[in-house]
């Protein structure tokens, strides 16, 4: 298991790189997948339509992975996030990205009733709401759309780098 | 070729350990601070909510260092590392500690906080002792603690209000919110007296410290006008202007080495480098906040010293001790907002400013009599990304799509969360204190401090009583959705004890000057002096203490 999930957070990171050349396709093709579905995830959460930005709009998907990826995120909850989207398209059969909106809300109302997959929603929730309401420097909360949205606005002075350059 | 020797070596540079320097340096001798953490200068400081509040930033990664925590579940103690928890006893590791962080309510302990055992007797199950000093020997130094941090404030008469050798405050209390003005007409119809809160946030420019901008975001971040009476700002900074301070930032203390009668040198590990090496002074100074010295001077143990550093009485690390309390809230919607209009409330930034006193002792022919403790008032965090996630599930189930942009613009538009906090004595026990985790080591290989922690039931019974009262304010103020949670699960940002002071070598760590009473050269300055905590956050009484402390060691090196 440890392995697998170094395997995968390997790849994220560029690890794989020095693997054989079917392995690295293997593994780009499985991380695209995750985040195919992280990203079909959040756009079902954050749909076009409401009060808030889309997920789309904000690209909430690259900061969720630019999060979990950097060295100060919990490990375990970014091993959590990645395997828990895996469950999800097992769950869905692969299919899950394809799937209507009806369908996928059924889909995450049903994960939603497992422990893991409520855990995991949160998870997601928590991060893309991170991206979406964070300064915009973090790249996701474009023009500060997300706090126009809410009438607010983040505190002076505003960061001039990300996690203060660590 | 040998390193130079200071005077004075001082661990940690938070509240404790920038005063002591500021006293040692302004006195002409050469003093060198060892932080584990990094500067971050004024100018550094952002409101990043991602960086300071959502991430171990400002504190070590929770899977290199870590503490393991022992608590009771279903009758047997658990130990929990806190890496799997997610639970940190770190708070602020960087230039100036916690200090840079905090929100500034500050309070003198109260006289009769001192003499506590003298006035309510034993409790059952709690190790109750007065202090070796009284308020009178701490008056000067919280007067000069006032002055040099800049505690912002208006003085009122209350019963309970300490006495002060200067008529007010050095500066006007800062700006306050609309709500004030709800606030205290509801206290007074029900007979309760508000007061200006005492704050560590300067409302008037302080030499090149500037004033207040009111940034909405304060605590849980630092402050980038030099507001904030941080150690950094307030002791650090004019300390290294004298030019007798040597500020060594990414320095971790391993062990103090003492022979049978001193300790000769502090072996300290570069946190970027990895490499070791020796510092030597004639004097040490241990202020790295009361887990964490006690936890120090545990794995300094020697043959000389068998059981840690002093610790002869075998008292290090016991009788660790916490604010007890908790806090709650409840809504201020604009529909039916009373006495005040919508807008001022909804403007950004300003304090709320209000402690109530009226509580710090009880006696009472139907409640009793007993020690009660302090309540402060002020709005929720306003924290944007904090606020959103919060409460976001109906029945069980997470809300998301349209409704949860309906529910967050109204969150955010059409009412305004105001909070109380509740301080009361977290009374020392057996049951809670810190040892060396037996298995558990850091990233620099050295036992990891474990922490038992329990309350005594006597401090939730307190802080409910508290609580209750304040419930009737909010409800009085019209506000909606009240709850409050009083918990015996301890605030890790607000501890205290671990090394006691007293007259006794047999039951105390350090003397009345919080020198300890097995190695000369060796002072604790930081809370874990304090054997009991009064009903107030720490920050000032360190502060004062450690001006104490700094003063005796200046006397004693003159007298050398």
């Amino acid at each position: 298991m440890q392995r697998r999930n170094f395997l995968i957070l390997g790849s994220l990171v560029g690890l794989s790189a020095y693997t054989r050349g079917e392995t690295v396709l293997f593994e780009k093709k499985r991380v695209k997948e995750i985040e195919q579905t992280i990203r079909a995830v959040q756009e079902h959460l954050f749909p076009k339509g409401s009060h808030l930005p889309s997920a789309r709009d904000m690209d909430v998907t690259s900061y969720l992975f630019h999060a979990i990826n950097h060295s100060c995120y919990d490990k375990e909850i970014r091993a959590f996030v990645i395997e828990g989207a895996k469950v999800l398209q097992t769950r869905e059969k692969g299919h899950f990205t394809l799937l209507c909106e009806a369908e996928k809300e059924r889909a995450l109302r049903s994960y939603e009733e497992t422990d893991d997959g409520k855990r995991w929603l949160e998870h997601i929730m928590v991060l893309t709401m991170e991206g979406m309401f964070g300064d915009p420097i973090y790249g996701a909360n474009r023009e500060a759309s997300g706090w126009k949205a809410l009438h607010t606005k983040g505190g002076e002075p505003r960061p001039k780098s990300r996690y203060i350059e660590l | 070729m040998s390193e130079p020797k200071y005077d004075v070596v001082i661990v940690g540079s938070g509240a404790s350990g920038g005063a002591v320097a500021y006293m040692l340096c302004s006195a002409g001798y050469k003093v060198a601070v060892l932080e584990k953490g990094r500067l971050i200068k004024r100018e550094e400081f952002s409101k990043d909510e991602i960086a300071y509040v959502r991430r171990d930033i400002v504190t070590p990664n929770l899977f290199e260092e870590y503490h393991t925590i022992e608590e009771r579940v279903g009758g047997k103690w658990v130990t929990t590392p806190t890496y799997a928890s997610g639970w940190s006893f770190w708070n602020g590791s960087i230039v100036g500690g916690s200090s840079n962080l905090m929100s500034g309510m500050l309070h003198r302990m109260h006289p009769d906080d001192f003499r506590l055992k003298s006035k309510y007797g034993d409790i059952a199950g709690a190790n109750v002792v007065d202090w070796a000093m009284g308020y009178e020997e701490l008056e000067p130094y919280y007067t000069l603690a006032e002055e040099l941090v800049g505690i912002s404030g208006k003085f009122q008469k209350h019963p309970f209000e300490p006495p002060r050798s200067t008529a007010d405050f050095p500066q006007p209390p800062t700006d306050e919110n609309g709500v004030v003005k709800l606030l205290d007409k509801c206290c007074h119809t029900l007979g309760i007296q508000p007061l200006v809160t005492p704050r560590a946030v300067l409302s008037q420019d302080k030499g090149e410290r500037h004033a207040c901008y009111y940034s909405n975001f304060c605590g849980s971040y630092g402050c980038s006008s030099g507001a904030k009476g941080s150690a950094r700002e307030a002791f650090l900074k004019p300390a290294l202007a004298t030019g007798n301070l040597t500020l060594m930032t990414h320095t971790h203390v391993k062990q103090l080495y003492a022979g049978k009668k001193e300790v000769e040198h502090a072996l300290v590990i570069n946190t970027i480098t990895g490499k070791e090496r020796k510092i030597y002074a004639k004097l040490f100074v241990v202020a790295a906040q009361a887990h964490e010295s006690a936890r120090l001077l545990l794995n300094s143990a020697n043959p000389y010293h068998p059981l840690g550093l002093a610790n002869s009485s075998g008292e290090v690390g016991k009788n660790l001790i916490f604010s007890a309390g908790g806090s709650g809230q409840g809504e201020l919607h604009q529909e039916r907002l009373k006495e005040i209009k919508f807008d001022d409330l909804m403007h950004r930034g300003l304090f709320v400013n209000r402690s109530i006193l009226d509580w710090y002792f009880v006696d009472h022919w139907w409640e009793g009599k007993f020690k009660g403790g302090l309540v402060e008032f002020m709005f929720e965090h306003q924290n944007i990304i904090a606020r959103v996630c919060k409460k976001n599930e109906e029945a069980g189930r997470l809300v998301w799509g349209k409704a949860l942009g309906e529910r967050l613009v109204k969150r955010f538009t059409t009412h305004k969360s105001i909070r109380f906090e509740v301080f009361n004595d977290w009374l020392p026990t057996d049951n809670c204190f810190v040892t060396l985790d037996p298995t558990h080591k850091d990233k620099y290989g050295m036992p990891v401090g474990k922490l038992r922690l329990e309350g005594h039931p006597h401090d939730l019974k307190v802080g409910e009583y508290l609580a209750e009262k304040c419930e009737k304010i909010l409800k009085e103020m019209g506000a909606e959705n009240i709850y409050s949670s009083i918990s015996s699960s301890p605030p890790q940002n607000l501890v205290a004890g671990g090394c006691r002071f007293g007259d006794d070598p047999k039951t105390s760590v350090l003397n009345k000057q919080c020198q300890t009473h097995d190695v000369s050269n060796l002072f604790v300055a930081d809370a874990s002096f304090m054997p009991t905590g009064g009903s107030v956050p720490y920050t000032w009484t360190i502060y004062a203490n450690a001006l104490r402390v700094g003063d005796h060691i200046v006397n004693r090196l003159k007298q050398k």
